[in-house]
C-alpha cells in the first residue's frame, strides 16, 4: 500500500492495527481477494475494508463476498460497498421457476432514480479504474419488518388491534414506494420480508437490494406484487401459518380450510387467515385472497393493491 | 354512431392477424389457420411479431446485449418467413399473406424501415393496437397453457387479449 494511504489509515483510524494494513485496491474485479485491512480507492475516496457482509437465510449465514463493510477514511462514515458480481440463478416459487440475474447496472440506475427518497436505501454508484460499477451504500440501522412484527409480545388479537394498524400504515408507504418504481418501468426484483427494513428511531420502512433482474414482458411487476402479498400475509398474521400448524385451532376452523384458502405459490401456506382469526376485517382478508389458489382474479398493478389497502387502514385507525 | 362502433363496423372477419412469438404454440396457431382457410379464397392474413428484446439488465455489457438482440431479431424474422410460407403452402395467394415485424423502440440499433415501434407496453396491448390500426376482424394466438400461478407471475397474452379485445373474434389455439 502506498505510504500516503497508510498514513491516512494511521491518522483517521488510530486504533486500527497497522500490521493488518493490506493492499490498495483500485480494480475491484477480483472481489474474493479483497479482505480485511485492504483499502478500496473510488472516486478519490478511500474505504478501509472490515469484513464481507452476510445474509441469514433459513438459519444459515450465507456470506456475500462481493459486499464489503467499510469505513470511508476521509469522512469517517461506515459504508457498504457492493462490488460487481454477475450471476444468474433460478428462483423457485413453489412449482414455478423464474430465471433471475444479478444486475449491478440496474441497482446503480435505481439508486440514482431514488436519490433522496428515504423509502429506499441510499447510495451512489462509482466506477472503479476497470469500469466496474461499485455501489457505495449508506448503512441502514434497523431490522426487517417481519422481525419487528414477530418481536411484539402480544397475543394475535392484541397485536392485530394495537400494533398492526401502525405496521399497515408503514407497509402502505412501502407499497407506494414500489408503485413509484413501477411507474418508472423499474422493478424491485426481490421483494421479500428481509429486504424491507424498519429503521431504528424513525421507524421508516426502507427497501434494500434491488439488483435482481428477470424477464417478464406480459406482467413485468407480477413478482414484485407477489412479494408484497407475502409480506402483507406475515404482517396480518404476525407470522406465516401453514397447514401443519393448524392443530391448535378448533376443529370447525380446521375443517373449514380448503384448497382455495392456500397460497397460489406455496400450497402449505394459509392465505385466507380470516378463517383462523374471525376479527380480521373481510376487506383485508379479501386482499389476501387475491394471492390464494381460489382467487378468481389477480392484482395487475401495485396501484390496484393500494386502492384496496388504504380504505382498510382508515377503518382500523382510531378516529382523530 | 360512436367512434368505436364505426371502428367495429370497419373490422372485417376475413382480415386475419396471427400474432406470433417464435414459440411452438404460435406455430400451432399458424398451422391451424392454414388448415382452416388455406384453400378457401377471400381471406387476407398478416403474421405479426411484436419485438420484445431481452432486458439490457440481463447482460454484463452492451456488446453482449446487442449480440443477443440481433440473434433474437434474426430468429423472429425467420419465424415470420416460415409462417408465411406455411400459409402459402396451404394454398393462400402470395398477395394475401403479409408479415409485420414491430420493432421495440428500445432496440440498440433503430429499425429505419419500420413504420412504428413498440413502446414497452405489454404484448397484449400492442397486439390489440395492431388489431385496431389494421382493422383486423380476427386475431389468432397460440396458448401456452400456463398454470394459474404462472399466469400470476408471468401474465398470459392470450387471456388478456380475450379479456380486452372488442369488436373482433379471437381464436386461441391450444
Amino acid at each position: 500500500m502506498a505510504l500516503d494511504v497508510r498514513e491516512l489509515v494511521r491518522e483517521r483510524m488510530p486504533d486500527f492495527p497497522m500490521a493488518r494494513c493490506g493492499r490498495l485496491v483500485t480494480d475491484t474485479s477480483e472481489f474474493m481477494r479483497i479482505d480485511y485491512g485492504d483499502v478500496i480507492e473510488l472516486g478519490g475516496m478511500h474505504y478501509l475494508v472490515f469484513k464481507d457482509e452476510s445474509e441469514r437465510r433459513f438459519g444459515l449465514e450465507d456470506p456475500k463476498y462481493w459486499v464489503k463493510r467499510c469505513r470511508c477514511l476521509e469522512s469517517g462514515e461506515s459504508k457498504i460497498l457492493k462490488l460487481v458480481f454477475y450471476e444468474s440463478f433460478t428462483l423457485h416459487l413453489g412449482a414455478i421457476a423464474v430465471q433471475c440475474y444479478r444486475s449491478p447496472q440496474k441497482e446503480a440506475r435505481i439508486l440514482m432514480e431514488v436519490r433522496g427518497d428515504i423509502r429506499f436505501m441510499q447510495g451512489v454508484p462509482i466506477n472503479d479504474t476497470r469500469g466496474n460499477v461499485v455501489r457505495v451504500l449508506d448503512i441502514i440501522r434497523g431490522k426487517p419488518i417481519d422481525v419487528v412484527a414477530d418481536a411484539i409480545e402480544a397475543d394475535h388479537e392484541t397485536y392485530f388491534y394495537e400494533h398492526f394498524p401502525d405496521l399497515l400504515a408503514r407497509f402502505i408507504t412501502a407499497c407506494e414506494a414500489i408503485a413509484s418504481l413501477h411507474d418508472r418501468f423499474e422493478k424491485h426484483g426481490d421483494v421479500r420480508r428481509d429486504h424491507l427494513l424498519m429503521e431504528h428511531g424513525t421507524r421508516q420502512c426502507r427497501w434494500i437490494d434491488f439488483d435482481y433482474a428477470f424477464q417478464s414482458h406480459e406482467n413485468p411487476f407480477g413478482l414484485d406484487l407477489f412479494g408484497l402479498g407475502n409480506i402483507l400475509l406475515f404482517l396480518v398474521g404476525k407470522r406465516i401459518y401453514t397447514a401443519q400448524e393448524l392443530a391448535r385451532f378448533p376443529a370447525p376452523v380446521i375443517q373449514s380450510i380448503n384448497e382455495d384458502d392456500l397460497s397460489l405459490m406455496f400450497p402449505h401456506r394459509i392465505m385466507n387467515i380470516g378463517k383462523l382469526f374471525p376479527y380480521i376485517p373481510k376487506e383485508l382478508n379479501y386482499i389476501l385472497q387475491h394471492f390464494s389458489s381460489g382467487a378468481p382474479l389477480f392484482y395487475e398493478s401495485t396501484a390496484e393493491l393500494l386502492d384496496d389497502l388504504r380504505p382498510v387502514l382508515k377503518t382500523m385507525q382510531p378516529a382523530p | 354512431m360512436t367512434t368505436r362502433n364505426a371502428r367495429e363496423d370497419a373490422m372485417d372477419c376475413t382480415h386475419i392477424m396471427i400474432a406470433v412469438d417464435g414459440s411452438e404454440n404460435s406455430m400451432r396457431a399458424v398451422d391451424y389457420t392454414a388448415a382452416i382457410i388455406g384453400c378457401r379464397g377471400g381471406f387476407t392474413v398478416q403474421v405479426v411479431h411484436i419485438e420484445r428484446l431481452p432486458d439490457r439488465d440481463l447482460f454484463p455489457d452492451e456488446a453482449a446485449w446487442k449480440k443477443n438482440c440481433n440473434a433474437y431479431a434474426a430468429d423472429m424474422r425467420r419465424f415470420l418467413a416460415d409462417s408465411r410460407q406455411k400459409l402459402l403452402d396451404a394454398g393462400m395467394g402470395s398477395d394475401d399473406v403479409t408479415e409485420l415485424y414491430v420493432p421495440s423502440c428500445q432496440r440498440p440499433s433503430p429499425d429505419q424501415e419500420a413504420l412504428r415501434c413498440s413502446h414497452g407496453a405489454t404484448i397484449s396491448q400492442e397486439i390489440l393496437r395492431c388489431m385496431e390500426e389494421g382493422g383486423y376482424g380476427t386475431i389468432v394466438v397460440g396458448r401456452r397453457g400456463l398454470s394459474k400461478a404462472e399466469e400470476f407471475i408471468f401474465g398470459s397474452v392470450s387471456s388478456k387479449i380475450v379479456h380486452h379485445a372488442k369488436g373482433c373474434t379471437i381464436w386461441v389455439v391450444s
